[in-house]
């Protein structure tokens, strides 16, 4: 869209009017996109404004800005609920059901991508009908419940195991490596497990930070399995234990706000970090999947 | 299948024995459940633990779908998941288009909105629903206080059932735009940019070249918008569970399961749940994926072949 450097052919009255043209249509992006932009910063700015008061100051307006910084609110959060304990259960389940899950699934993915193993083409059918399945919930309960792994973190765990998106986004990715590369470790005497591990892993390492990347924030962010699954508080999940917090000081919102505030900060930054996984990722997965 | 140079014999099975734990974990803990859904929505499970489960044959359906207010309310219920599934669908989809336009164009700053219409998606439904249950708290919260000095005064999510629908679908939307937005962006981003230099020494206006470069070009990802949104939003419900709970006039087949399957609020195995109606309701909503996602795909894939060849 280099719209401005090849006007030569244009004369110069035409070439004003198209750039008057321009700055204008720049100008009415500008005002637009602000304008949703304020759809979604603003309900930020308004949890910091009320997470930074009092209650009584917030009943007596719940909009004006707080009359002095004070950060009670986030002390009262930390220590009434077991933010601590939330966060790292959070933490745990993350992080081993996204390892189990990406390191199972590329091995899942490259010997579909190869037609290495029979029936390659039907396997990824069934990965890709998941989208249409109906919802497996009760099944899925009535297998954990009859495993004794209900209430238990470590069947919590695997729940998570599974993201058939994930295993399209690996066979598509890894559909760019070259064959040649297969054969000449095959001729140097690699063994399949030796060639995934120490050349494919390395390989396709944009797409495995992707999908870890979605995946973990499914976990994250779930909220219906810990309420299905987990009833000992202890076990809670960060999003579980804030419910429960809401359920407690749900109407006092400066406090609420401040918990709220809390459990956001770390998915915040941890975006901020790895936001470009996610947009390489959905183009390699979603667009020419 | 002869292309595989890592050994024969035993050495030949290696790439089945390790695909086995992955697709292993997909059969036990996703398609299995999915299928026994459709075997439990002719029992009585209850979900208790030991509890024996007997087969009833149709008995889930009929009560669903024939018996009384009950089923009524499933009807009501049923329309509402397509009312929506039809404005989160096409209000979605097409600020989704308008957003990645705007932010795909060189301007400085786009990366930062990006950003921004991105966000929600980090931060889950709980976040989702407690920030707005804020921006939308009816005592003198700020849409309350902007509102009312228009002098309407609204109970929004509190409110009458078809106003409280209204801000779930809002919420919705506002939470998944980025998804959208992403999917068209990186499908811009694969159109070359010669075609729309041609296109303008070839005297085209704005509009003309989107009509006939940026659409037709755009149709995959136009498809994925498409099919994503509509699924998404026929088997959506944790904003509704988040905003304003298990209300009458409210509940749309997504929550109708949970409810039905695991109680309203608690998972607790004390007291019985009606799993098998609610396996019965899953299968309900499957026809309705079906019967909408389909056909679509279908019209999607002619109309690819159509435009793309």
């Amino acid at each position: 869209m280099s719209t401005l450097t090849t006007g030569e052919t244009a004369s110069p009255p035409t070439r004003r009017a198209a750039a008057r043209r321009i700055a204008w249509a720049r100008i009415g992006a500008y005002v637009l996109l602000s304008l949703f932009a304020i759809v979604y910063v603003g309900p930020l700015m308004m949890l910091v404004i009320t997470s930074l008061k009092s209650m009584p100051e917030f009943m007596k307006s719940a909009t004006a800005l707080p009359t002095s910084l004070r950060f009670e609110n986030f002390v009262e959060a930390w220590e009434k609920a077991n933010f601590l304990r939330y966060l790292t259960n959070t933490l745990i389940y993350t992080v081993s059901a996204t390892a189990i899950y990406v390191v199972t699934a590329v091995f899942v993915a490259f010997p579909i991508s190869r037609g290495y193993v029979r029936g390659a083409g039907w396997l990824l059918t069934l990965y890709i009908i998941a989208l249409f399945l109906p919802v497996a919930l009760i099944p899925q309960f009535q297998l954990m419940l009859n495993l004794g792994l209900y209430n238990n973190p470590v069947g919590y765990v695997m729940l998570f195991l599974v993201n058939p998106i994930g295993i399209v986004i690996l066979v598509n990715y890894i559909k760019t490596l070259p064959l040649e590369l297969d054969e000449a470790a095959a001729m140097d005497g690699c063994g399949y497990l030796r060639f995934v591990t120490s050349i494919v892993f390395p390989l396709i390492q944009p797409a495995i930070a992707t999908i870890a990347v979605l995946h973990a924030i499914g976990i994250w962010n779930e909220l219906i399995l810990p309420t299905i699954y987990l009833t000992n508080k202890d076990y809670y999940p960060i999003t579980r234990g804030m419910i429960v917090f809401q359920g407690v000081y749900g109407s006092n919102w400066p406090t609420l706000a401040a918990a709220v505030l809390i459990m956001t900060l770390p998915m915040l930054v941890l975006f901020l970090v790895l936001q470009r996984y996610i947009v390489s990722g959905l183009t390699a997965g979603a667009v020419k999947g | 299948m002869n292309n595989y140079h890592f050994g024969r014999g035993w050495a030949r099975l290696a790439p089945y024995l390790l695909l086995l734990p992955g697709f292993l974990f997909y059969l036990v803990i996703m398609l299995g459940p999915a299928i026994a859904t459709g075997f439990y929505s002719f029992t009585d499970a209850s979900g208790i633990q030991g509890a024996k489960v007997n087969w009833i044959g149709l008995e889930n359906y009929r009560e669903f779908l024939f018996m009384g207010q009950a089923s009524r309310d499933n009807y009501a219920a049923l329309v509402r998941t397509l009312i929506f599934c039809f404005f989160v669908t096409t209000i979605q989809f097409s600020l989704g288009l308008l957003l990645a336009l705007l932010v795909n164009q060189r301007l400085r700053g786009v990366n930062i909105f990006r950003t921004i219409f991105f966000m929600p998606v980090i931060l889950g439904a709980v976040i989702q629903g407690l920030i707005w249950s804020l921006f939308l708290y009816p005592l003198g919260g700020p849409l309350a206080t902007i509102l009312g000095l228009f002098g309407i005064r609204s109970e929004f999510l509190g409110g009458q059932p078809a106003e409280a629908m209204a801000w779930v679908i809002f919420v919705q939307i506002w939470a998944n735009l980025g998804i959208t937005m992403m999917i068209f962006i990186a499908g811009l981003q694969t159109i070359p940019g010669d075609l729309y230099e041609s296109a303008r020494i070839d005297g085209a206006t704005g509009w003309q070249a989107f009509r006939n470069v940026t659409w037709p070009l755009l149709t995959p990802s136009v498809n994925t918008n498409l099919l994503l949104n509509i699924i998404g939003s026929l088997q959506a419900w944790q904003l509704f569970l988040v905003l304003i709970g298990y209300r009458n006039g409210t509940q749309v087949l997504g929550y109708l399961i949970f409810a039905q399957g695991f109680g309203q609020t608690s998972g607790s195995v004390t007291s019985a749940f009606r799993q098998g109606y609610a396996a019965a309701a899953s299968i309900v909503l499957f026809f309705l994926v079906l019967v909408i996602g389909l056909p679509v795909q279908y019209f999607l894939q002619q109309r690819e072949r159509r435009i793309l060849g």
